[in-house]
């Protein structure tokens, strides 16, 4: 019996699979049925001129072979940085089939907005200390330039996990500071608390990543002169301080004592400070917004500086957004927001996105949260896409990875989040669900580990030791996938992630590379050190 | 994973006679009180029920753990484990519980599971204590036997009797209001993690007990084990 098992009343239906169409899209996107007559060249015509794949993948390098960039160092007059945290390579492409099938398609041939991007790479996530990476040092990385060790923000790796002192004078400057100090604007969005490891990192140091309110701080550290995140983002010194700031975590900014006016928590601070007002007290033309309604009122033309906070703790799922209590924004709605308001400097802007959740998801052992937090960054960065001016580098990446995959021999078109179903000896979808070694059928996503393992008290068949799927509604968003090894939180993943670019400088994503690097490439595009230097002086 | 366990189902083991000497409960309040049960039968253990309006919580004053629920947004009900040993909260927001695919009722929570269950038996007649009445019936192979308090909304007897095994829950002490503010106001005190957030604490040793032996998820509700035994320690796996 489950912890909730007194309370619960939980309802199981079969699965219901239906096989979508299995026309092909494309690479252009344009959707059309596979090129058929003469498509093995055998009745005399020509494939190179009909089958779909050859001329597309033809199409491809072609316009590859037109590119010889070699953009100048500081080409980029701006920066955007996406962030899908835990956005592994297994997820983007669950993801994509995702998308693809949603809008009625087999889904395979469709392409995230990112992946059309004509640069990428691979990227190794491990951090100074550990093979597999938690967000801290890894977003580290990416916006300092210096790989740290595990649990640290903004913060060389000589220093020590939650030792204040060890980090002193050890900081490193992230891009976003450099910009502000080279007179850009700068934006910092996020689904997560904004002062979580991914975010913070923009704009904070911290030897500890769980320092987002002075109420998570020990007193030693306090007094050691080590300052919470939450603080850090109001009181940011760098040049004329972010102009937008767009999450969850209200609650680290209000005083204990104070009451959330959504959720009725407690805040978190004990030094008092409400740090909300004091945002709109330290910057003339400021706002703070909490809702989707006061933000979308929000006058981007005229309003400078924008703190925007959504929820007490993190932000909703993209699959739960539209009955939060007091509504909040997509992902794609700040972005564009952000944008408005950014790109009214003519020195230029950098802007961080992160999909905070995804990683959330795929901890529980969630899937279609994971998938679907995928797809509105995909939609975030079409956004940026159409909005962004090609003056600016925009790079789409990942942390880490988790421990998810893409199983079985699904046949073209099977619903991603579905049982696995096969081919037969006419290379047609099977009649039948595959099954493993004793019988049973299984889905296509999983994970190596996580909640997923075993279904406690739930159906299963005593023969396989595994759940029979056939009981349950496995395309159902809140479906718990299996998991081979039993964990509470299903972990990170060791693995490469993938970095796409577009605009000037993009050039330089290619190979395999170090996560660090990916700050030296924002840093050669747009010349942060050099216009930061220069707009000192 | 979506999880076939069915409210009355998680009832059938609670097995036995109506008591002969009923308890009587007085509640000057009954939107803020407290019911001390105890379980008796084949298995034994104590479990306190601590109601403060829209909230309502389970705790198993023998491991110091419990489970509390707030329903002031009946909608987006919060979640919280307590750990009274360790002094830590884990809160667990909606979207937390649909990740779990967790599907809370809320008459449910606040009537010791039993309200349902009492529509699917036969009212006998009035109980020994005011304002009480008695039911009993055979559902899904259990035989039951419940008194049940109108004005709480709470069972204050509940027997059941599969083949030859029986046991009882017995409400035998009342709490005070104040006793229950205190107690959700310490709980609210509790070094607090968000559920979403275990993931990424792997070195906190208590989160990392729950991530890699599966504390939060595999853990029961602060009675039963997955056996249905009650639980003895803070930690049975
Ligand atoms: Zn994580």
């Amino acid at each position: 019996m489950k912890l909730n098992a007194i309370v619960l009343a939980m309802t199981t239906a079969l699965a219901a699979l239906a096989l979508t169409g299995c026309g092909d899209d494309g690479d252009t996107g344009a959707a059309g049925p596979a090129g058929q007559d003469g498509s093995t060249g055998e009745n005399g015509r020509d494939y190179t001129a009909v089958n779909q794949w050859f001329v597309e993948g033809q199409a491809t390098v072609s316009q590859a072979s037109q590119r010889s960039v070699s953009d100048p160092a500081g080409k980029a007059k701006n920066v955007i940085l996406f962030v899908g945290d835990g956005m592994g390579i297994s997820t983007l492409t669950a993801a994509r089939i995702y998308q693809g099938q949603q809008q009625g398609h087999s889904g395979e041939e469709n392409r995230l907005s990112f992946e059309t991007f004509p640069y990428s790479g691979l990227v190794k996530t491990y951090s100074a200390n550990q093979q597999t990476p938690d967000s801290a040092p890894t977003m580290t990385a990416i916006v300092t330039g210096v790989k740290t060790k595990d649990g640290i923000i903004g913060i060389d790796d000589q220093a020590i996990r939650g030792n204040c002192a060890s980090g002193q004078n050890q900081s490193v400057l992230s891009a976003l500071q450099l910009a502000e100090l080279a007179g850009m604007s700068t934006g910092v969005v996020s689904t997560a608390r904004l002062t979580h490891a991914t975010p913070a990192a923009t704009y904070a140091h911290a030897v500890e990543r769980n320092w987002e309110a002075d109420s998570n701080m020990p007193q030693a550290a306090i007094d050691a002169g080590c300052t919470d995140i939450a603080a850090q983002l109001i009181d940011f010194p760098y040049g004329d301080g972010i102009e937008v700031a767009l999450g969850g975590g209200r609650t680290y900014f209000m005083a204990n004592g104070t009451t959330d006016p959504e959720n009725g928590s407690n805040g978190r601070r004990n030094d008092g400070r409400d740090l909300t007002s004091e945002w709109t007290s330290k910057y003339s033309d400021s706002a703070y917004v909490w809702n989707r309604e006061q933000f979308l009122a929000v006058d981007t033309r005229n309003v400078k500086h924008l703190l925007g906070l959504f929820e007490n703790s993190h932000m909703q799922y993209e699959a739960d957004r539209q009955d939060d209590v007091a509504g909040e924004p997509s992902l794609a709605e700040m972005t564009s927001r952000a944008l408005d308001m950014l790109k009214q400097n003519d020195k230029g802007y950098f802007l961080m996105v992160e999909a905070g959740r995804i990683d959330h998801a795929h901890h529980a052992g969630n899937a279609a949260r994971a998938l679907q937090d995928t797809v509105a960054l995909s939609e975030a960065v079409r956004v940026a896409m159409e909005k962004a001016d090609d003056d600016t580098l925009i790079l789409v990446t990942a942390d880490h990875s988790h421990v998810f995959t893409i199983a079985g021999y699904p046949v073209r078109g099977n619903p991603i989040l579905g049982l696995v179903r096969g081919v037969d000896d006419n290379g047609s979808a099977s009649t039948t669900y595959s099954t493993d070694s004793n019988g049973m059928p299984y889905t296509t996503l999983g994970y190596a580990n996580g909640p997923g393992f075993g279904f406690g008290n739930d159906p299963i068949n005593s023969d396989s030791y595994r759940p029979d799927l056939n009981l349950y509604n496995v395309t159902d968003v809140n479906f718990r996938q299996e998991a081979t090894v039993p964990m509470d939180s299903e972990t990170h993943a060791g693995e490469d992630v993938a970095v796409y670019a577009r605009g000037p400088g993009a050039q330089l994503v290619t190979g395999s590379v170090e996560q660090n690097m990916l700050f030296h490439v924002m840093n050669y595009a747009a010349d942060l050190v050099n216009r930061a230097e220069a707009n000192q002086q | 994973m979506p999880r076939n366990l069915f409210l009355v189902g998680a009832l059938a083991l609670w097995c036995g006679h109506a008591s002969a000497a009923d308890f009587c409960p007085t509640v000057a309040d009954s939107q803020n009180f407290g019911l001390q049960y105890q379980l008796q039968g084949a298995q034994q253990g104590n479990l306190q029920l601590l109601r403060s309006h829209a909230q309502t919580a389970y705790y198993n004053p023998d491991n110091g753990v419990g489970e509390w629920w707030d329903f002031k947004q009946a909608s987006h009900p919060n979640f919280y484990r307590v750990f009274s040993q360790q002094q830590r909260r884990i809160d667990y927001y909606t979207g937390d519980l649909r990740t779990l695919n967790i599907h809370v009722s809320q008459t449910e929570i606040e009537s010791f599971a039993a309200n349902n269950l009492r529509q699917q038996l036969t009212l006998v007649g009035d109980g020994a204590c005011a304002d009480s009445q008695r039911y009993q019936g055979d559902y899904q192979g259990v035989h039951y036997e419940l008194l049940w308090s109108n004005s709480l909304q709470l069972p204050l007897s509940l027997s059941t009797r599969r083949n030859d095994r029986t046991q009882q829950w017995q409400a035998t002490a009342v709490l005070s209001g104040e006793q229950v503010t205190q107690q959700l106001q310490q709980w609210q005190q509790f070094t607090d993690t968000d559920y979403a957030d275990i993931g990424d604490n792997e070195t906190d040793p208590f989160l990392a007990q729950m991530i890699n032996q599966g504390f939060v998820e595999h853990s029961e509700h602060a009675v039963y084990n997955s056996q249905g035994q009650p639980l003895q320690g803070a930690h049975q796996h």
